[in-house]
């Protein structure tokens, strides 16, 4: 008998597009709720424009690998939300579900005709996690954002970068991904608290808001210390502290050094690792592994910070002479703290643990074939997250939720399909979609 | 109104990579006790203190991560304190423990045994790596996790602005707030499965493999297409370079300006405008620019002359309101004082006061992430003190005698 899920018997309406709401349905997915993602192929972001697929494959709706990989364990009903009749569909379709999610800007649902007082009506239980760039209330609410706009405004992209340069910032939307696990501890939460209290409610999740708490012994050291960060050695790079500026913590951990990058051997782009020391034994450790002699001036950590520099040249002498791995297996079997630099290759391909721990298992997509698909980061030992179903083609359930959950009769689903609710009427169809209406 | 977790017991064993997770259950209103090893527990000595006066009750680190948690001390090295932690492990429906692989079993203190005494106990164990695998006992830090999760091979610069970059771990402790996210939604899924059921369950939550799913399309990106990305100054990792996205403002702060692939006729209509509001258009409303090729063609003239002249002529908050107010995605890049400043914060009201009552005094908190309409946010109180609600658990809760505690005490057991 498989094994239960936690989320077994919930449903979950997905208004949710680009990648931060569907990151989060993604994760409700795959512990069991049934997503129901509500497409629209002419106003369809996420899945266009790719710089995903396969170079092997053409560019359409359903070939974007990372749309697959953020939305698998979703079923997907193609809907035009802005005509009557789809509107009384997703009406009929709230009715029948526990949670709704989006992530437009913040009066879009409302507009529709679907903010929370109408979906109470129809639902008085639903738990509606809204996920917008700045939340439904405050004066800014209409601004929109993308990830590195969020972090930008929140104080996430200054904490990142080399002193007296520009922010180096962050490769990638890191709020997308972040807010994503708002929004479904939010939903999670929400739903906890109804089945507990017997209430639903909603719950106003905003990805520059969420941005600000990641900040907060810096937040602390500016409203208690009155330092703020705007300061010389701010931030400090990949160390803990810059030299030749004032001695305070910079909000990652202790006061150390080592605390750096270090290339390796054999110098390419991501051959890298980082070593830190947290203590004279472990630097003490490190000069054993290392087996080079060592200056006293770093046997302390005042020591070791005054002569970061002269420190770090000394250690990368060493390391520029080792594989990445090589050198985190010799380090680590000492105690010394020390891990590769791994690009997306390294994590798939190269790293034992993530390989020991199934992170990237294969799954079967029919339009782009079969993919490791990114696996949860943790195992329950009850009601196991898994990833059972690839993502979604473009309105591939549209007729199991339309006739088989709904109830709708095969006529309405063609009329339908004629009349614009379920597909644009001059759109050309999938096959899977001819085949539905036959 | 309470928060949506009132009424939840949850027991926190928790370091620096974990306690973030206890503080998100506390804020929303589970009874949070923490358990310190007697003296406390170690992450009280990092910094910045509070007037940089250096003291376990005086971390600003420790003050932000445990509000709205009780703290007690016990020492599960004796016989005693294992005791006690067995009688709250039979009341509490959550565990959080970040131990090394393995500890609380050799404690005869694994999730088996505890669970014997309560069906319902959910016990997530976040560590590095996971209970399992080759690395599960290798040593860490957030740059570690940083270093191997993908974040540093995404991040750092183009070679224009600092040659021979390193790559670049973004800073404020992330590696354990990525770990943290992760270890509440498994805990709330167990939760919602107990509230169906009545049944608990363990949970082996990593690290690692938290910060590996956080890098957004990287993964994607090699396993579709085989490719390697670029580490681009201040904008996302890409197999080919990008047309740049951050600008400096005229007040020496910087502006994030979301440009390119969006040059299409409708947006260089609007942008005209924003900037000919400020007399900076440039030749950008001359018709021309209403054929897609001709933008194209000109499309680095537009960036890096007209935007980044108008950029450089306003102070970055004036640019970053200007182009929202106009519909435009473009933002200020902030130092995290200037958020108090923040208006629309404000009107959320996100600033929290914090009463700190053995200080006299309150300080100002960020608040929350979400708002929930229906069960509100709230910090409850400021972090514990070392061992300051002992005698509430272990005497008003648990019956213990004030004689009891003392000798507890006296043989560090407490």
């Amino acid at each position: 008998m498989p094994q239960p899920r936690a989320l077994e018997n919930i449903r979950v309406v997905d208004f949710s597009w680009v990648r931060a709401g569907p990151w989060a349905t993604r994760w409700l997915g795959a512990l069991g709720a049934e997503i129901i993602k509500i497409e629209w192929p002419e106003s369809e972001r996420g899945r266009l424009p790719s710089s995903t697929t396969p170079q092997n494959l053409e560019v359409n709706l359903n070939t974007s690998g990372n749309f697959n990989d953020t939305n698998v364990n979703k079923k997907s009903l193609s809907l035009n939300v802005r005509s009557a009749k789809g509107l009384e569909i997703v009406k009929r379709l709230i009715g029948v579900s526990d949670i709704v999610i989006e992530n437009f800007s913040s009066r879009v649902l409302r507009n529709w005709g679907l903010g929370y007082e109408e979906m109470c009506k129809i639902k008085p239980d639903i738990v509606y996690v809204s996920m917008s760039g700045y939340g439904h209330t405050g004066r800014n609410h209409h601004y929109t954002t993308f990830g590195p706009v969020a972090q930008s405004v929140a104080g996430l992209t200054y904490l990142s970068g080399l002193p007296d340069k520009p922010p180096a910032g962050w490769g990638w939307s890191y709020m997308d991904d972040t807010g994503g696990m708002y929004g479904a501890m939010c939903a999670l939460t929400g739903l906890y608290h109804r089945n507990m209290t017997g209430r639903g409610q909603h719950i106003d999740q905003a990805q520059m808001v969420s941005s600000v708490p990641l900040n907060g012994p810096a937040l602390l050291d500016f409203t208690v210390n009155k330092r703020g960060s705007r300061r010389a050695g701010f931030p400090p790079g990949n160390r803990a502290h810059w030299p030749g500026t004032p001695l305070v913590n910079n909000y990652r951990g202790p006061t150390v050094a080592p605390h750096n990058a270090y290339r390796t051997d054999p110098g390419g782009y991501n051959d890298w690792c980082v070593v830190v020391c947290h203590s004279d034994d472990e630097w003490r450790a490190l000069v054993q592994v290392m087996g080079t002699p060592t200056p006293d001036k770093f046997a302390t950590v005042a020591g070791r910070l005054e002569h970061q520099d002269e420190l770090d040249a000394h250690i990368e002498a060493w390391t520029m002479t080792l594989d990445k791995y090589e050198l985190t297996n010799r380090c680590q079997a000492a105690g010394v703290r020390a891990l590769p630099v791994q690009s997306a290759e390294d994590r798939v391909e190269h790293d034992p643990q993530l390989r020991h721990r199934d992170m990237y298992l294969p799954m079967e997509h029919p339009a782009l074939g079969t993919h490791k698909v990114q696996n949860a980061p943790f195992k329950m030992s009850e009601t196991p997250a898994v990833n059972h179903l690839p993502s979604p083609l473009i309105g591939q359930h549209t007729r199991e939720i339309v006739e088989g959950l709904l109830g709708y009769s095969h006529e309405e689903l063609r009329a339908g399909f004629d009349d614009g609710t379920f597909w644009p009427s001059k759109r050309a169809r999938f096959a899977y979609q001819e085949e539905m209406l036959q | 109104m309470t928060g949506p977790l009132a009424g939840l017991r949850v027991l926190e064993l928790a370091n620096e990579t974990g306690q973030f997770c206890g503080k998100l259950l506390g804020d929303l209103g589970a009874d949070v006790v923490k358990i310190e090893p007697p003296g406390g527990e170690p992450c009280r000595h990092i910094g910045p203190f509070l007037d940089d006066i250096p003291h376990p009750d005086r971390s600003l680190s420790f003050w932000y991560y445990n509000t709205s948690k009780r703290g007690i001390t016990l020492s599960l090295e004796t016989a005693d304190g294992r005791e006690l932690f067995r009688r709250l492990a039979a009341d509490a429906d959550v565990i959080l423990e970040t131990f090394r692989p393995g500890h609380l079993a050799s404690l005869g203190l694994g999730y088996d045994a505890l669970k014997a005494e309560n069906p319902g106990l959910i016990l997530c164990a976040l560590t590095p790596f996971g209970q399992t695998g080759p690395w599960r006992d290798y040593l860490s830090t957030d740059l570690l996790h940083l270093a191997a999760g993908g974040e540093m091979a995404s991040s750092g610069y183009d070679e224009a602005d600092v040659p021979d970059a390193p790559p670049i771990a973004p800073g404020g402790g992330q590696a354990w707030h990525m770990g943290c996210h992760f270890a509440y939604i498994s805990i709330m899924a167990a939760l919602v499965h107990r509230s169906v059921t009545g049944l608990g369950q363990s949970i082996d939550a990593s690290i690692h493999e938290a910060c590996a799913l956080t890098t957004e399309a990287a993964i994607a990106n090699y396993v579709y297409r085989n490719e390697t990305l670029l580490r681009q100054t201040g904008r996302h990792h890409a197999a080919a370079p990008t047309p740049r996205t951050q600008f400096l403002a005229k007040d020496g702060n910087y502006v994030t300006a979301l440009v390119a692939g969006r040059l299409a006729p409708k947006y260089i209509g609007e942008l005209a405008d924003l900037l000919d509001s400020y007399g900076m258009a440039g030749d950008l409303k001359d018709p021309k620019y209403q054929d897609p090729a001709v933008i194209a063609a000109n499309a680095s003239h537009i960036i890096d002359d007209l935007i980044a002249n108008f950029i450089a002529s306003v102070p970055a908050e004036e640019a970053y309101h200007a182009a929202q107010e106009r519909g435009f995605t473009w933002g200020a890049v902030r130092p995290s004082e200037a958020l108090l400043d923040d208006p629309h914060l404000q009107d959320r009201g996100f600033w929290k006061q914090v009463e700190h009552p053995e200080l006299g005094r309150s300080f100002v908190y960020p608040g929350e992430a979400s708002i929930y309409n229906g069960s509100p946010w709230a910090i409850s109180r400021r972090a514990p003190l070392i061992g300051e609600h002992n005698v509430e658990i272990f005497c008003d809760e648990l019956g213990l005698s004030r004689g009891e505690m003392s000798i507890l005490a006296e043989s560090r057991a407490i």
